[in-house]
Formats: C-alpha cells, structure tokens, sequence
C-alpha cells in the first residue's frame, strides 16, 4: 500500500513540475494532494531531489531478473547478487522490502529482520556468512537507520541492507545469534545512537562508561555540563 | 581439566599490563588457574574519531586516521584515500600507485616485526623482541626519510601523496631488504622452531574456520583458520593485480590448523611475500610522473555512500563514508579488523590457563587505538 501511494505522489509530483497543476488538485485523497505539493515546493526551492517517474502498474519484480536468470548463477557479481536478493525476498516475504535503489541498497522493515537475517545466511545461493560492518545513522527528521553489509566467502558477493526506525521508538531485533560479530557491533550501535536491538542477550556501552548520558553520535547530541562532578570543558571554536 | 568446583575468583588483567598490548581490561573468572570466562573491557582510548570526523573537512581526517592504528599508519591512509577516491571516482597515475603499494607492504612487514617480537615477548623469549626492533627502525628510517616522521605519517592523500619519494629511496629501500632477508630467518629460526614457544603455543586456542568467519575475523589471523581469503587477491584495489605473491594459509604444522602458532608462522611468512612485492614494485615504478597531479583543488565527494575495503597487517579495514554533497562527511565509520578480532577472545580463550589467555591475546595482534577509535 505504501509504495502504491509513493507511486502515485511521484507521478503526480512529476506531472505538478510540467506544469499540470490540475492533475494534481483533482486527486480525490487529501492527504496525498498535501504531500504532493508540498514536494512541488522542495523540488522547486531545491531541497529534494525529483523523483523518478514510476513505471506505471508493476510490482519491483518485473520480468528483467527473471530474464536475466540463467547468466546469474555463472557469473556472480554485485549486481546479480542484489537482483537475486531482491527476487528471492519478494517471494518469501513479501512485505519486507521497502525500497531498492538500483545495486546500492535493499531497504527492509525492521518486524521480519531476524527472519530475513537467518534466511539470508541459510539460503544455498546466498550464503551471506559474514556481516562485513553494521553501522549506524543518524538521518534528522526523526530517522535512525541501521546499516548492515553483507558478504558471502562462498560465493563472494555483497550486499547493503537498511533499516530506519523512529527516533522516539528505535527498536531493531538482534542478529547477535547469527553473526556473532553482531553482539559487538550492536552494542557499539547502541552506545552511539541509542538504537535498541530486541533479542540482544548482553546489550550495554561498549566504549564509553555505563553512566555516560546521551548518544554522542545523534546529530542533536549535547555534551553533559559535568561528568562525576568534573567540568566538562566546552570545545574551542576550530582547530589549532 | 577435570571436575572440581573450587572456589571461583574474579580477576583483572589491566588495564595498566603489558601483557595487554595497550590500555585493555580482561576481566576473567578463573577457577584455580584454568580461566572460565573472559570479559573485555575497552574504551579507555576512546576519542569518538567518528564524532571528531563529522566536524572537520575530508583533508583533515587523514591524521586521524594516523593515530587509530599507530603501528600501521600507512595503511590506515591507504584504506581512507581507496574509499575516498571510488567516492569521488578519481584516478591516480602509475607513479602514486607504486610508492603507496611499496610504503604499505613496508608497513606491513614493520607491524608484524612488531608483532611477532612482541608475541616472543609474551611467552619469554627476549632476544628477538629485541631484533625485531632493530629490522623495523630501518624501516621507520625509511619513512622518517620520506615524509619526515616516523610513526604518524600523513602521508596518503586523497589523489596524490604529500611529497614524492626523495632521491636515493629505491637504493637504501634495496639496501634494506638485501640486508632484512638473511634476518628473517634467523628471526624464524629463533622462534618458530623453538621448543619452548611451540609447546607454549601449539594447538592453544584453536580457531576453527566457522568461528573465525561468524565472528568476523580477518587477516593474518583467518588465514590462519585455514581460510585462503586476502583481499590483495580476492578483491583486488590499487594495482595488487599486477604483482605475482602468494597468500599464506595455516596448515597447522606443530598442531592444529588455528592455533597460536598458525597465527605467528602465518605473519613470518607474509613479511616474506611483502618483501616479494616491494622488489616487483620497486623495480616496476615509473621514474616520472607528478604525485600532487590529480589532487583535486576541493574535496566535495557527490552525495551518496561507500563502504571500501583494504587489507591491513591486521585484517580488513573497511570505511564506511556517508556524503551530502559538503566538504564535511556527514558520517563515517570505520570497521577496525582489530576490534572484530578482539571479539573472539572468550570464545577461544575460556578453557585455557591464565598464561595461555595471554599467548592467545598475543597471537590476536591488537592495537587498542584502534578498538576504542
């Protein structure tokens, strides 16, 4: 539902900038004749970027992966992996993709990551055994995001995963019990960004002291005026 | 190891210990002298590079860098200015290409000096420490002639190098390995062939493939396993195609395929394949061509983000650069192969004696400025 309403936004934000304004005001939604202009105008001052122009009435699948089949199990490399991920997660879990940006990154919901998690190590043309690097990120407006990145020893390919959670609940289940470097990786996570991974078994600072306050990495971090009754001195203006 | 429950006792190595390699804390519950569990405790180093790298401009990252891992500096400047330049897509000449190779396999060969001294250290031999020191100053001479420091060196620019090697390089650089190859042996058959360090060390906290993958350790230390995984090879960045070197595997020939003294050999023969490189390398280099001549005037990488990575004498370094378009990086993680390596310690570690832990925390070759970033 959710991407049919981003389809719908796009064409019609699209349509908005060639100048038909009427397409735009005879939609009957409220909501998506809102969000429509109020892109119209990020675009115009130059905040956004236009979207692209969505292929009418087809789900992400189209029929190119499939084509292409036969040439991906021979030859394995970034590209083919990511078209195969993407293929084989529209079939098992159908929901779970949000977005997939041309070979750069699948974009998940974080309520079936720990299954995708395990499917993804177990599947036999997958084979992600190794989680490369987790890193987190802080996108303003409320988003943080959870970046994995994948890599097969067996079949030598990678992948992106993302996974955005809001700031006022950021929640993330564990994949601690399937890459064991996830344990560590998490709990740096955590100690920078305040991200909450479910399922963790032993989730505490790693870095930093238990009683530090905040997220020093959040963009909106403040520095604590006074650590165990120590000043904590203020950053000089540039560097010397 | 038996059944006794005796009374169990909690005990902290470090953060002040030598053995430790840096400012770490092992907290481990031992019952008598056999260690049951090993408890890390790090971040005594901590500085939040990544922090400090969100408020200072692209240039200005690189010494950072530097002091992450301060025993392989050149190499913690290779990984930074590959990602950067697949970011920004640009392309340095022959030249460049040769000089960073060359400093990156002398690096190499200094960190693991270091580390197999050290490892001998740990376990009670101290001559070769000693030489070990000895080979790895003419190799900071070398840098210290290049770029005047020694141990920081600022030297890998993104799109260039800060100076072109000075004249007379490629001799004494010739000098030095003429000399350096008679001394690895002799560095070899001080240690590897000693009784006492194979009994210290063979068949002690064994790292078995599966364990090493899931726990993502890399480097020296998963070749060890048994894996034949380096990314010179597998994944090819700057010219590492070109050279003709072989990746040395544990075969677990004092015991079994991942002990600590895989994880040593394995180093002794590596130093040996990087001296391989830098004669091909040093023989190969073009005699001109301008090391400032694609720096580009600003750094300003095009949206989006990478993840790059190299192999450092300890493992993979990966970076992972968020971009918004600005001359300041929106984020930036690095992926620190030590860190990953670190991770392993209870794993392999629990079960053994106190003294094992310490043979075994050795053969991980750690370097604290880079766990705690």
């Amino acid at each position: 539902m959710i991407e049919d309403r981003e389809k719908i936004i796009a064409e019609l934000v699209n349509k908005g900038l060639d100048g038909d304004m009427d397409a735009v005001n005879s939609h009957e939604d409220r909501m998506i004749r809102a969000k429509v202009k109020a892109m119209i105008m990020k675009v115009k001052r130059g905040n956004v970027e236009r979207p692209p122009i969505p292929i009418p009435s087809s789900p992400i699948s189209s029929s190119e992966p499939t084509v292409e089949e036969n040439i991906v199990v021979e030859e394995l490399d970034v590209k083919d992996a990511y078209q195969k991920v993407i293929k084989l997660l529209q079939e098992k879990f159908p929901k779970a993709i949000v977005e997939n940006n041309k070979n750069k990154f699948i974009q998940i919901n974080p309520e079936e990551w720990f299954d995708i998690a395990v499917y993804l190590k177990s599947e036999e043309s997958l084979l992600f055994d190794s989680l490369q690097c987790q890193t987190g990120m802080d996108l303003g407006e409320d988003i943080l995001e959870s970046r994995y990145n994948l890599h097969s020893m067996e079949h030598d390919h990678y992948i992106e995963i993302r996974i955005s959670v809001s700031r006022s609940n950021p929640q993330i289940p564990s994949v601690e019990q399937i890459w064991r470097i996830a344990d560590w990786f998490e709990r740096e996570t955590y100690d920078m960004f305040g991200i909450e991974y479910t399922g963790h078994r032993d989730l505490r600072r790693i870095l930093l002291p238990d009683d530090w306050e905040g997220w020093p990495l959040r963009k909106d971090y403040q520095e604590q005026e006074t650590y165990h009754g120590i000043m904590v001195p203020k950053m000089k203006e540039g560097w010397e | 190891m038996g059944v006794v429950h005796g009374e169990e006792m909690v005990l902290n190595i470090g953060p002040q210990h030598p053995a430790t390699h840096g400012v770490l804390r092992l907290q481990v519950r031992t019952d008598g002298e056999v260690v049951s569990q090993i408890t890390p405790y790090m971040g005594y180093l901590h500085r939040c590079f990544e922090k400090h790298c969100e408020n200072v401009t692209y240039e200005q990252v690189i010494p950072f860098t530097d002091r992450c891992d301060y025993l392989s500096s050149m190499s913690m400047n290779f990984g930074y200015v590959v990602a950067m330049e697949r970011l920004m897509d640009i392309k340095v000449n022959d030249r460049v290409e040769h000089i960073r190779v060359i400093m990156a396999e002398l690096q190499r060969i200094a960190s693991h000096l270091l580390c197999t001294g050290v490892f001998g250290l740990d376990l009670g031999a101290f001559t070769p420490f000693l030489w070990a020191l000895r080979d790895r100053e003419r190799i900071l001479d070398l840098f210290e002639l290049t770029c005047g420091a020694r141990l920081l060196y600022n030297y890998m620019w993104v799109g260039g190098l800060s100076h072109d090697i000075p004249v007379g390089f490629v001799e004494s650089t010739f000098e030095f390995l003429d000399y350096f190859e008679p001394k690895v042996d002799e560095l070899e058959n001080i240690l590897a062939h000693n009784s006492i360090l194979i009994e210290r060390s063979a068949d002690i906290g064994v790292l078995p493939k599966n364990v090493a993958i899931s726990y993502g350790v890399t480097g020296p230390n998963l070749r060890a396993s048994g894996v034949h995984w380096d990314l010179r090879k597998n994944d090819p960045y700057s010219i590492y195609d070109k050279f003709d070197f072989d990746v040395p595997i544990g075969q677990g020939l004092k015991g079994s395929i991942g002990d600590c003294w895989d994880r040593f050999y394995v180093r002794i023969i590596e130093i040996r394949e990087s001296i391989k490189i830098i004669r091909q390398a040093l023989a190969a280099m073009p005699k001109d061509g301008d090391v400032h001549q694609s720096l580009p005037k600003k750094l300003r990488p095009p949206k989006g983000s990478i993840y790059a990575r190299t192999e450092t004498p300890r493992g993979d370094l990966g970076y992972y650069i968020e971009s918004d378009g600005s001359p300041i990086p929106y984020r930036l993680k690095m992926r620190s192969p030590a860190f990953t390596a670190l991770s392993v310690i209870d794993e392999i570690g629990s079960g053994w004696l106190l003294s094992d832990v310490l043979a075994i925390l050795g053969s991980l070759d750690i370097v604290l400025g880079e766990i705690d970033r």
